[in-house]
């Protein structure tokens, strides 16, 4: 569902854009209420302190309004406020470890877990799939988990997301084309044993 | 539409908006199950990528929409903030340049009614000017106070103007000023700090004297029962006429006052006289009042000590958080501002979410402490 109403209001986002940029209070407000919430969970994937996500992604729209004047007019708004604020989280925790001298912090780690549609799922036998799928995703490299969040949740094209890690796009396209690969050579190799533990709990 | 025959990858499936809504809202607006039944490879395909999206759930995390509203409130704080900031070294050259302007237009007026010959000349006309004032205009819609206490009261005005307002002192003001003129009506004596603003004059209507001022700060004091009227300039400038002048119009006379200059009225003659050297007359020395000798420039001063000052200034109680803003020291000159003024300007110097609240001689403070 996101990811139908990013793509439909694709439109409407320029316009917004356009207006924020010649200094309309009202488009930043309403870019502001559509997209704070998202920023909000995709800044929750690289840090538990939410408090400092929240202040994060406040810097990241007061510096659009502040440097509203030089933005580039044809930008793609959601792949720009995400960009914008995993930057913003990467430097703040770069900040961080200055001080902590915690582990090492090339780039910010993406600790998102994906979760299971539970309701959508009438069938044992599906759920046990979606479950073993579920685990393998999430012990993908954060890297790879990443760049399926933003290309299938918040429909991020390859570029974009190429552009937002730092990467080409033929290794954003590996990290995702990978991703998938790998698991499901994975997950078909495994799936005989699910279905042995099943039925041996059964 | 017919573009998903040519589907080979999971990720073409995980791509199409409209499989992905199928798959989780049931929504089958392009017929994917009939499409699916098609083909056998293909429903393999498609049965593992929508394994795919139920195994890959973001969790809503709704939140409430007053959380958004206030985050967005909290934005426009830090956007105001960084405005001001960066323009602080702009304004700050602009301050000294108009700082002795500014010095010049801040006005410490006093008419002080010297208690010498209090019972000697008792005017009775003198009550019935400030009662007469007041009825000649009540369509204005005046709010009178009365200061009964021992001691001085503060009193704010719609205009962000503050007067302090000594014992047995009476203050009559509309509650909004309309019009291009601000009037209040005084008997008695008040401490007038009052907010700039050059298109509408501020006029105070005391007895026999009207004082006219564009924005700054003074004293006047003109109790019934006294007979001189004194003004007293500290800093700036400002214009003083006998009430007659001003409300008949023929013959306005008008006597200018520089900072340190003042003006002795007697009631008696109605004559005007001014006084060049404020230190050598013996009357204004001594009827100084705190407020005027307290200085509000501070340098790097804990804000308690700040907060500590105007308590003995206004003689208003200010509750503070102390522990959160133990460690806040401002550099601020508020010597030209009104109390509410003075109170915004802190605030605002603070921390953005700091602000005050007033009720009578009551402020409180609400912070987290200070940014820095």
């Amino acid at each position: 569902m996101n990811t139908k109403s990013l793509n439909t209001t694709c439109a409407d986002d320029s316009i917004l854009w356009s207006r924020l940029r010649t200094g309309d209070e009202k488009a930043f407000s309403v870019l502001f209420t559509k997209y704070y919430e998202h920023l909000v969970r995709y800044g929750n994937s690289f840090s538990n302190h939410s408090e400092k996500v929240q202040d994060c992604i406040q810097d990241v729209f007061a510096d659009l309004w502040i440097y509203k004047h030089s933005l580039n007019d044809n930008a793609n708004v959601k792949a720009y406020l995400l960009s914008s604020v995993r930057k913003r989280i990467a430097r703040l925790q770069e900040r961080d470890y200055i001080f902590t001298k915690t582990a090492s912090t090339d780039s910010i780690q993406f600790l998102f877990d994906f979760s299971i549609e539970h309701q959508l799922i009438l069938d044992e036998s599906t759920a046990d799939k979606v479950n073993q799928l579920n685990i393998l995703i999430n012990l993908l490299p954060s890297r790879q988990k990443e760049a399926l969040y933003l290309r299938y949740h918040q429909g991020l094209s390859v570029e974009q997301i190429a552009d937002m890690l730092d990467v080409n796009y033929q290794s954003a396209n590996n990290l995702l084309h990978r991703a998938l690969l790998n698991l499901r050579k994975e997950w078909n190799t495994n799936i005989p044993l699910l279905i042995l533990l099943s039925y041996s709990i059964l | 539409m017919q573009k998903r025959n040519k589907y080979t990858e999971i990720e073409d499936f995980l791509a199409d908006e409209s499989f992905l809504s199928w798959v989780r809202t049931k929504t089958d607006l392009e017929n994917w199950e009939e499409w699916t039944l098609e083909n056998s490879i293909r429903a393999k395909l498609v049965e593992e990528a929508r394994l795919w999206v139920l195994a890959m759930k973001v969790p809503e995390n709704n939140l409430h929409p007053s959380i958004i509203q206030s985050a967005l409130v909290a934005t426009w704080n830090k956007i105001e903030k960084n405005e001001i900031s960066t323009s602080t070294k702009k304004e700050i050259k602009h301050w000294n340049n108009n700082w002795l302007r500014s010095v010049a237009a801040v006005l410490v007026f006093g008419l002080l009614a010297t208690w010498t010959y209090s019972h000697l000349f008792i005017p009775t006309n003198s009550t019935q000017v400030y009662n007469e004032l007041i009825e000649d205009n009540n369509d204005e819609g005046l709010v009178e106070q009365t200061n009964n206490s021992t001691k001085a009261q503060i009193i704010t005005l719609s205009d962000g103007s503050s007067v302090l307002l000594q014992p047995k002192s009476k203050l009559s003001y509309p509650k909004i000023f309309v019009g291009n003129e601000r009037r209040v009506y005084l008997s008695g004596e008040g401490f007038f700090e009052i907010s700039k603003n050059p298109k509408k004059p501020f006029l105070v209507f005391a007895n026999e004297i009207v004082t006219k001022v564009v924005g700054t700060s003074f004293r006047i004091s003109a109790f019934s029962n006294e007979p001189n009227v004194e003004i007293l300039v500290r800093t700036g400038k400002v214009k003083v006429q006998s009430n007659e002048m001003a409300l008949s119009s023929n013959k306005k006379e008008e006597i200018t006052l520089l900072p340190n200059e003042a003006l002795r009225f007697t009631r008696k003659n109605s004559t005007f006289d001014k006084i060049t050297d404020i230190t050598k007359d013996q009357t204004l020395i001594h009827s100084v009042r705190t407020i005027e000798q307290l200085s509000f420039d501070f340098t790097d001063i804990p804000v308690s000590q700040i907060f500590k000052t105007i308590e003995q200034a206004y003689l208003v109680n200010i509750e503070f958080p102390k522990d959160k803003l133990k460690d806040c020291h401002l550099t601020t000159s508020l010597n030209d501002q009104p109390l509410p003024e003075k109170l915004k300007i802190i605030c605002k110097a603070l921390a953005n979410n700091t602000s005050y609240e007033m009720n009578g001689n009551q402020i409180i403070i609400n912070s987290d402490g200070c940014n820095y």
